[in-house]
Formats: structure tokens, C-alpha cells, sequence
């Protein structure tokens, strides 16, 4: 039993975010006393600037920074934007309130910042990620797509109304929404001793259906494909916070593959960003290999696909070991398995043989 | 030697029969012809006596209850000259009766157009012309005629004399035409004009009793143009051959005037003599009689008439090369061809008077800029003996002569003198009238040829104000005329449409406005019905030097307007951002008040481009 509960994760981070919004706010506060034009420093997203960490095992931006100021009329409008930005998180921050990307899009037109489109406004959300170094979730601000959760796991609620109630995530067998107030929630207490991701919404419910929680002792985490920030966060926290491992079952493809890079290294679209990532995960399968062990059903890759394990095999993450092995059979073999491939041994296949055969065979990784 | 007789037809027959070339094929087109005939006419005549043009155009429908195409009305009066009351029935029931056979640049060319007008509309409605004209500011003549086309002479209705108090003409006409689809083309091709004659006053009353006007802007006339020769890279085979029959005499016209100025030098006011004395009264007197008195005499001596047969005739071409008289006999409406006796003495003194100049004097004396020195070199590069007669030379020599007339290179360039640009400030001050735009420019260029025929371009550009963003509009006119059919495949349209003008800053459907006139003593039109100009080399590097010039000050003028409309914005978007960075600031910073940001506002709007 692992019990975080005095420790206030979310609280902090709030905290810290709120007084980071407060600085930048007082800089063009006095800026604009002074007759200066104020300027944000925002560190270049430039694919120049993104570079591997090896001792941090993700992508990270580099010393670039760019300026956006107020003094260059073709940067006025989108310094405003941001300006905006920062003010309106900082309100839904403290008033608790949550958002999304769309909402935000939307919401600039009561102070007339006019977006062109989504894109524009998406863009900005970036932005100020970058200068604050924080994932927009912590700005109370979340994508559309939703995964789930389902486990023994107890979490505290800090969003308005719910202060302080408690939930078990292993009430509600389709599994719980990883959404703003689970994301918020703080992590109290739970008897698992592994998280299992899961790349599929079908084979996550198979999971729970055949008690996968209770014979392995996991969270079961359903990825709904490549993980959205707020499920890698999650995950990381249950590694961090509960010292749960973490594995990951995906397709067994090229693109299966990088979602489980994804969520142990990150992306290079969130190289601004600390924290997403569970450099400790370890990716069970389906490996290129198990195709043939397994002698799973196969389809043939298209084009896309073996185009896709040229540019992976160019990211400095997939130059060694298993990763670069199994790109390699893969590119060999020309062909994919799906997970509900094991169905053709019967439903509960995957579940009875293939999942204790990897977990057994991921002591030795 | 056999007698040949030939079936001919008149030129209103010939007309009638081919009324589509003049541009009378339909209706619709045949309403709008006859109304630019009319106003060119009108125009024409005030510029030839310097008289600022005053012109008013009405077209009403006979029965406005009738749907279209149906019977209208149209009249066309102007406070020109007037024609003198003896020449207006020829002038308006002749076709080919013309005063503008000279050279020089004129709206319309031969006067073709307004009889033709009235012979569409007796055709189409068999209802007569009626002709008002005062010339000398005393008296208005009023004639009401129909067109006897196949004699081609005009049968006069009506005719009585009003006084009156200025000169001028009226021409009105009744025709079948279709208003509903030719409405559009008739204001445009007023409201166009106007453009292009900004010294006239023009009223247009439409079927509907709305009036039109269009008042004069500018009140000096530009300088009309003179008539002079043509110049010989200008001419074909069959002008040189008329030039001839020009010089070496002219065909007495046989009307009244002649026959009594012939009888007057014979000394025969008050009697009538056979053949045969009138000749030997003639011989007695012969070195007192006029040139044109001795011709008549020797005519009538080889076609052995009299008098009385002499009025029923009219002589068509005096051949002394071939020995052959030709002439139209209006009894018969049949032509006729006599052969010329050499032993007679009247041959001597028809070839005499009819072989004419030598080809020395000829081409010094009847073309521009030849002077003696240019025409002797001429006649060797021709392979011609500059003593030649004109008169007597052969079908093959006038080929050859006017072959090397095409190809002798060492003949100065033709004379500008015979055109009449608007000129620059009339121009400008029509476009800024016509569009009120915030941007305008005008171009005349140096005169320059193609082919021996001179030609001017003026061109003018405008920019904004009243005129709408919808794209470059191009206005084009020739001689004053508007162009408003074919527009496709015109010259201007063509080197218009080349132009980068994203060189020129000018971007999207621009409020731009191009006005192109050319000048000249034929403009290269494309087809028959004038409306489109060809694209002769010279004529397009004219036009394309013009408009670049205007497209240079265009974009001056952009550079300009875009550094101004820049600081412009650059104030409107500071003072626009600014309040609310300082309001977002004030609240993200915990602060009640916001911040002085007005030194910012002022900074932001003044502050020069810089990344």
C-alpha cells in the first residue's frame, strides 16, 4: 500500500504556475509604466532547436529562445494573444474552472483577441506552454480526446464541489475518463503493484472483463492510440508518485511501437515539456518478432507504414537494442499484427498466455 | 472591235444587298450603328469648323406598347456648320456621297454611315428622312426624302425653308430596332464618348423620356487636323490609279452647274445647238475654253451627243492608254465602253490633258514629304524614267510602281500634321470628371507609323476613388470613337493583360482604370465591323511604352498611398492592443489600477518598421 495523500502534487504545481503568470504579469505591468514595449522570451520550437537528452531519455528544446514583442507591429497582435492567454488561465486556474482547446478559441472573442481559426489559437496554447514550462492541462486546458482508467486506485478530488471526495477507480467497470478533474485529482492510495497501458479501447474492457486487474494487480490504462498529455502525465505520476512500473501493450507495428516511445521518451512536439514522460515504461509488445513466435494472422503494411520505419529509424532513441531490432524485423517481415490477432487462440488468449509470457519475459529487459 | 455591255448595279443596291458589313445585320446592332453614325457625323462636322459641339440624341419608340423589335424614332441634332440646302439631298439620299475622301483622321470614313442609317431604316419601315439644316444662321431648310436605291438618287417628299437663328443640322430618322438589348451598348457608347470628347455637350433622351447629360468639361478645342497627302508606303495599286485619274484631270461631274458653265463659255446661254455646230463653235473658240469646258467638248464629241444626251450620262474613266471612254447611261442603267479614235484631234487633246505629269512631278507634287532629290532616286530604284506621263502608263508599270512605293526605304517617315489627339489636359480633366478618382495619369506619345500611315497614342490611368474594386477596366477608343464589341481580341486588351502589374504594386481586382486612344489615318482595324484594333508591332510597342510610363507613376503613387495607409495601421493597432495588454496585465499582476500605457500608444504609432 503506497499512500501519497500528504503530499499535495497538484496543489504545488498550482501554486507555482499561478505565481509564474503573476511575474510575467508584472513585468508588462511595469513595462507599460515605464513607456517600454514588454516582450515575452519564448524558447524556439524550431526543429534546430529540439535535441535528445540522453541522460533525461527525452526531447528537449535547446538554449534557442525567440522574442515576441510588443514594439514589432507584425508581432503585436499575437503578443496580445498570448497577453490574453496568460490572463485568462490565470482566471481559470483560480476559479477552477476548465477548458478546451475549441473553448479557448471561442472564449478570445469576449475580449476582442480575434483568432483566425482553431490552428491560430492552438498555436498560442503552445506558446505560453513554452514560456511556462507547463503542460496546458496544468492551465486547465484539455483536448478533446479522452482515455480511460480503470483500477484499484483512490483519488482525491481538488476541483470546485469536490473538494476533498474521494473515489475508487474500480467502481465502474468501462473505466473512468481521464479527464480535468481525474487529471487534478490528487493520488491517495492503491493496492496495485503495475499499470498496464493499452492501446485499445476493446481489448481494455476484454482487461477488466477477465479481472486482468485483480490477476496481475494493475491499473489498466486504455491509451485510446497514441496517449494525450493528460494520460502520459497520469501514467508518469502513477510511476512517480505511487513507484508503480509501468508497461505497455500496443499493435504490433511500427506505429504501435513509437506509442509506446511515446509514452516512456515523449514527442518532439512536446520537447517544451517536462514531465510527460515514464522513462522506466517498458513496452511488452507486439514485438516484430512475436509475429512469428506467436504465428499470429497477419496484414501487409502499406507504403505509409515502412515509410513511417525510415523516419523512425533516424530518431536517435530507435539507434540501439530491442528498439532498433524490432524496426528492423519489421521491415523485414513487411507485415503487421493487430492485438485482437490472439483471438484466433480464442478470446482470452491474450490475456491467459501472451500477457503472462511478456510480463515474465520483462524481468530480463 | 465588239461592243460590250455590262449589267451594273448601284452602290444603294449594293449596299442593300450587303447591309451586314456596315454593321446593320440585326435589330439590336442596326439601332446602335445608326446612333454612332448619326453622333459621329455630328461630332465630325463642329471639329472641322472649330465649333464646340453641342449634341442631342432622342430615340423614341413610334407605339411604346409594341414589344421589341419595333419602330423608334431616332434624332440626332447638333449646332455644327449645317450643309448647304443645295448638297443636302445628295448628301443624305446618295450613298457614296461623301466629303471625306481626303486625308486626315475623322470619326467615321466616307461618310458611308449615316446613309446607310437611312437606308436601314426605309427598308425596315419605308417611312422617309427628315433633313434640318441651317448654314448660314438665317434660314432652316427642311427636307423629308425617301432613297431611290436602285438609281441611287435621292426623291425629295417635302421641302420648305423656316427661318431660323443658328446653323446646324437634324437628322431623324424612323427604324426598326430593339432597344431592351441595344439600351446598355447606346448609354455606354454616350457616356463614352463623353469621356473621350470632353469639349461637347452631350444630351441623350431614351425611349423611356429619361434624359442624359453630359457637360462639356473642358472648353478649348484641341487643334483639328489638316488634310494632307498620303504617304507613299500608305497606298495600293488602286489608290495610286485614283491619284491618277485625280491628277491628270478630274471628271467633270455633269450636273446643271457644268453643263451651264459649257454652254456659257460656247456663248450658248440662250440657244441649243445640234452636235455638230456646238463642235464647230467650239473650234472657233477652243483657246479660250477652260480645261474641264475643252474635255466635256471632246466627250461629247467622241460619244457624239448633245446636250440633252449629256444629262443622262455620267463618265466613269477616261482610258487614253487602252483608247477607251467608259460611261454610266442612266436611260438605260446600262454602262457603256467606247472606243477612242487616235486621227481625231479631240484625241490629242484628251491624251494631252489626260496623260498628265510626269512621274517626277507626280510624286513630288502628290505625296508627303517626297522632295526632287528622293523621287529621282525613287524612279531609279522603281526602274522607272521619271519623264514618264502617268497617264500613259500601263497596268504592269503601275504594279511595279506601287510595289517599289511599298519597298523604297528612303522615305522620311509620314506626316502627324493630319492627326488630332485629344491632347493631355483634356484628357486628364475627362478621366477626373468621368471616374473622380484619387489617383490619375495621362500620356500622349510622339506620333509614329506602321505600314505609311501615321498614328498617336494617348493613354490614361486611374486609381481609386469612385471607381469600384472589381478589376482593371480597360476603356478603348480609336479616333474618338468608342470600341465596346470584341473587346477579346484587341491590341490594348492584349498588351493590357501582359503587364506584371504585381511589378507596378498592384494586387487583386484592382479600382483601376486604363484609357487608350489611338490616332490615325486608318486605324488597323480587325475585321469590318471597327470595334477591334489588330496588334501591328509598331502600334504595340506605342501602347506598351505608354502604359508602362502610367504604371511607373502608378506605382509611385502606390508607394505612396501603402506608406501612408501603413502608418495608418500601425496607429489603429495600438491604439487598439495596447489598452487591452494593459488591462490583462493589471489583473495577471494583482493590480487595481492599469498601468500609464498612453506614451505607449503615441511610441507604437510613430515608430518606423523594424524586426
Amino acid at each position: 500500500m503506497k499512500n501519497k495523500s500528504k503530499h499535495r502534487t497538484s496543489e504545488e504545481k498550482k501554486e507555482k504556475l499561478l505565481s509564474l503568470l503573476q511575474k510575467q504579469g508584472l513585468n508588462i505591468y511595469e513595462d507599460l509604466d515605464h513607456g517600454k514595449f514588454p516582450q515575452f522570451v519564448i524558447p524556439s520550437r524550431s526543429v534546430n532547436n529540439i535535441v535528445y537528452d540522453k541522460k533525461l531519455r527525452q526531447y528537449i528544446l535547446g538554449n534557442a529562445s525567440a522574442i515576441r514583442s510588443a514594439r514589432n507591429m507584425s508581432q503585436l497582435r499575437s503578443y496580445t494573444q498570448l497577453a490574453w492567454l496568460a490572463f485568462f488561465v490565470n482566471r481559470l486556474v483560480k476559479e477552477g474552472k476548465s477548458s478546451t482547446l475549441r473553448d479557448i478559441y471561442y472564449s478570445s472573442q469576449a475580449f476582442s483577441i480575434d483568432f483566425e481559426d482553431q490552428p491560430e489559437s492552438d498555436n498560442i496554447i503552445v506558446d505560453l506552454e513554452a514560456v511556462t514550462s507547463s503542460p496546458r492541462e496544468e492551465f486547465h486546458i484539455f483536448p478533446e480526446e479522452r482515455s480511460s482508467v480503470f483500477g484499484d486506485l483512490t483519488i482525491e478530488y481538488t476541483v470546485p464541489g469536490y473538494e476533498g471526495k474521494r473515489m475508487n477507480l474500480s467502481d465502474h467497470p468501462d473505466g473512468y475518463l481521464i479527464g480535468p478533474s481525474l487529471s487534478s485529482a490528487e493520488l491517495v492510495d492503491t493496492s496495485a503493484e503495475l499499470v498496464i497501458a493499452i492501446e485499445k479501447g476493446g481489448l481494455f474492457t476484454r482487461f477488466v472483463e477477465e479481472n486482468v486487474h485483480k490477476k496481475f494487480k494493475s491499473i489498466i490504462v486504455d491509451t485510446a492510440g497514441q496517449a494525450p498529455r493528460s494520460t502520459r502525465n497520469l501514467l508518469r505520476r502513477l510511476n512517480q508518485e505511487m513507484g508503480l512500473p509501468v508497461v505497455i501493450l500496443a499493435d504490433g507495428d511500427v506505429y504501435g511501437e513509437h506509442i509506446a516511445m511515446v509514452i516512456k521518451s515523449g514527442s518532439a512536439n512536446a520537447a517544451h515539456l517536462r514531465e510527460l514522460t515514464v522513462p522506466d515504461a517498458k513496452w511488452l509488445g507486439v514485438w516484430a518478432t512475436d509475429i512469428e513466435k506467436y504465428k499470429l494472422p497477419t496484414i501487409p503494411m502499406t507504403e505509409s507504414d515502412i515509410k513511417r520505419i525510415y523516419d523512425l529509424q533516424k530518431d536517435p532513441r530507435y539507434q540501439e537494442g530491442n528498439w532498433k531490432k524490432q524496426l528492423e524485423v519489421f521491415l523485414k517481415l513487411k507485415r503487421k499484427a493487430e492485438l485482437e490477432a490472439f483471438s484466433k487462440y480464442g478470446l482470452t488468449n491474450i490475456t491467459d498466455k501472451y500477457l503472462p509470457a511478456k510480463l515474465e519475459e520483462s524481468k530480463s529487459f | 472591235m465588239s461592243k460590250e455591255t455590262f449589267s451594273q448595279i448601284s452602290p444603294s443596291e449594293f449596299f442593300y444587298r450587303n447591309r451586314d458589313l456596315a454593321g446593320f445585320s440585326n435589330p439590336t446592332r442596326s439601332l446602335y450603328t445608326s446612333v454612332r453614325e448619326f453622333v459621329e457625323n455630328a461630332l465630325d462636322a463642329c471639329d472641322q469648323k472649330k465649333i464646340l459641339p453641342d449634341i442631342h440624341l432622342s430615340i423614341k419608340a413610334v407605339d411604346p406598347e409594341q414589344p421589341d423589335p419595333k419602330h423608334y424614332v431616332l434624332t440626332v441634332k447638333d449646332n455644327g456648320p449645317g450643309i448647304d440646302p443645295k448638297h443636302v439631298p445628295h448628301a443624305f439620299g446618295t450613298v457614296l456621297y461623301g466629303s471625306k475622301f481626303g486625308l486626315k483622321q475623322a470619326r467615321g470614313m466616307f461618310g458611308l454611315g449615316a446613309t446607310m442609317a437611312i437606308l436601314y431604316g426605309q427598308i425596315t419601315t419605308n417611312k422617309p428622312v427628315t433633313v434640318k439644316s441651317c448654314s448660314d444662321g438665317k434660314t432652316v431648310d427642311e427636307f423629308v426624302m425617301l432613297l431611290d436605291i436602285q438609281k441611287n438618287k435621292p426623291v425629295i417628299l417635302k421641302h420648305n425653308t423656316k427661318e431660323a437663328t443658328k446653323t446646324g443640322l437634324s437628322v431623324s430618322i424612323v427604324l426598326e430596332g430593339d432597344y431592351s438589348k441595344a439600351g446598355l451598348k447606346v448609354r455606354d457608347y454616350v457616356s463614352q464618348t463623353s469621356l473621350i470628347t470632353p469639349y461637347a455637350s452631350i444630351t441623350f433622351e431614351d425611349p423611356s423620356g429619361e434624359k442624359s447629360h453630359y457637360p462639356r468639361i473642358v472648353k478649348e478645342m484641341p487643334p483639328p487636323p489638316t488634310i494632307i497627302k498620303p504617304h507613299p508606303h500608305g497606298v495600293d495599286v488602286e489608290t495610286i490609279r485614283r491619284m491618277i485619274v485625280d491628277t491628270h484631270y478630274q471628271i467633270p461631274v455633269l450636273d446643271d452647274n457644268m453643263i451651264g458653265k459649257v454652254k456659257k463659255e460656247l456663248g450658248l446661254q440662250k440657244k441649243n445647238l445640234g452636235t455638230k455646230d456646238m463642235l464647230e463653235r467650239a473650234q472657233k473658240r477652243w483657246s479660250d475654253l477652260s480645261r474641264p469646258v475643252r474635255i466635256i467638248v471632246s466627250v461629247m464629241s467622241f460619244l457624239n451627243v448633245d446636250f440633252d444626251g449629256l444629262q443622262k450620262i455620267r463618265i466613269d474613266d477616261i482610258d487614253v492608254a487602252n483608247k477607251k471612254i467608259t460611261y454610266w447611261d442612266f436611260g438605260q442603267s446600262q454602262s457603256h465602253a467606247i472606243d477612242l479614235d487616235p486621227e481625231s484631234p479631240y484625241y490629242k487633246q484628251l491624251a494631252n490633258t489626260v496623260q498628265g505629269d510626269t512621274l517626277l512631278t507626280f510624286l513630288t507634287k502628290r505625296f508627303q514629304r517626297i522632295g526632287p532629290t528622293t523621287a529621282e532616286k525613287f524612279c531609279e530604284f522603281a526602274k522607272l524614267k521619271p519623264e514618264r506621263r502617268i497617264g500613259s502608263m500601263t497596268n504592269e508599270e503601275l504594279v511595279r510602281l506601287s510595289d517599289a512605293l511599298q519597298k523604297f526605304d528612303d522615305f522620311l517617315s509620314p506626316d502627324p500634321s493630319c492627326l488630332a489627339p485629344l491632347g493631355e489636359e483634356p484628357l486628364s480633366k475627362g478621366i477626373m470628371k468621368f471616374f473622380n478618382p484619387e489617383f490619375a495619369s495621362v500620356m500622349q506619345r510622339s506620333a509614329s507609323a506602321y505600314s505609311g500611315f501615321p498614328f498617336v497614342v494617348e493613354m490614361g490611368i486611374a486609381y481609386g476613388g469612385d471607381i469600384p474594386s472589381s478589376g482593371l477596366k480597360v476603356y478603348r477608343f480609336a479616333n474618338r470613337i468608342p470600341l465596346l464589341y470584341d473587346e477579346g481580341s484587341d491590341v490594348v486588351l492584349k498588351i493590357v493583360n501582359e503587364m506584371d502589374w504585381s511589378r507596378y504594386k498592384v494586387k487583386g481586382d484592382p479600382p483601376l482604370v486604363i484609357v487608350s486612344h489611338i490616332c490615325s489615318t486608318r486605324i488597323p482595324y480587325k475585321t469590318v465591323g471597327k470595334e477591334n484594333v489588330a496588334d501591328r508591332p509598331e502600334l504595340e510597342r506605342e501602347l506598351k511604352n505608354a502604359l508602362q510610363y502610367l504604371a511607373r507613376k502608378l506605382a509611385v503613387h502606390m508607394s505612396r498611398q501603402g506608406a501612408a495607409d501603413m502608418a495608418k495601421k500601425r496607429a489603429n493597432l495600438y491604439a487598439k492592443y495596447v489598452p487591452l495588454i494593459a488591462q490583462f496585465a493589471a489583473e495577471l499582476s494583482g493590480k487595481k489600477k492599469e498601468p500609464n500605457y498612453k506614451q505607449l500608444i503615441k511610441m507604437g504609432s510613430e515608430f518606423e518598421e523594424q524586426v
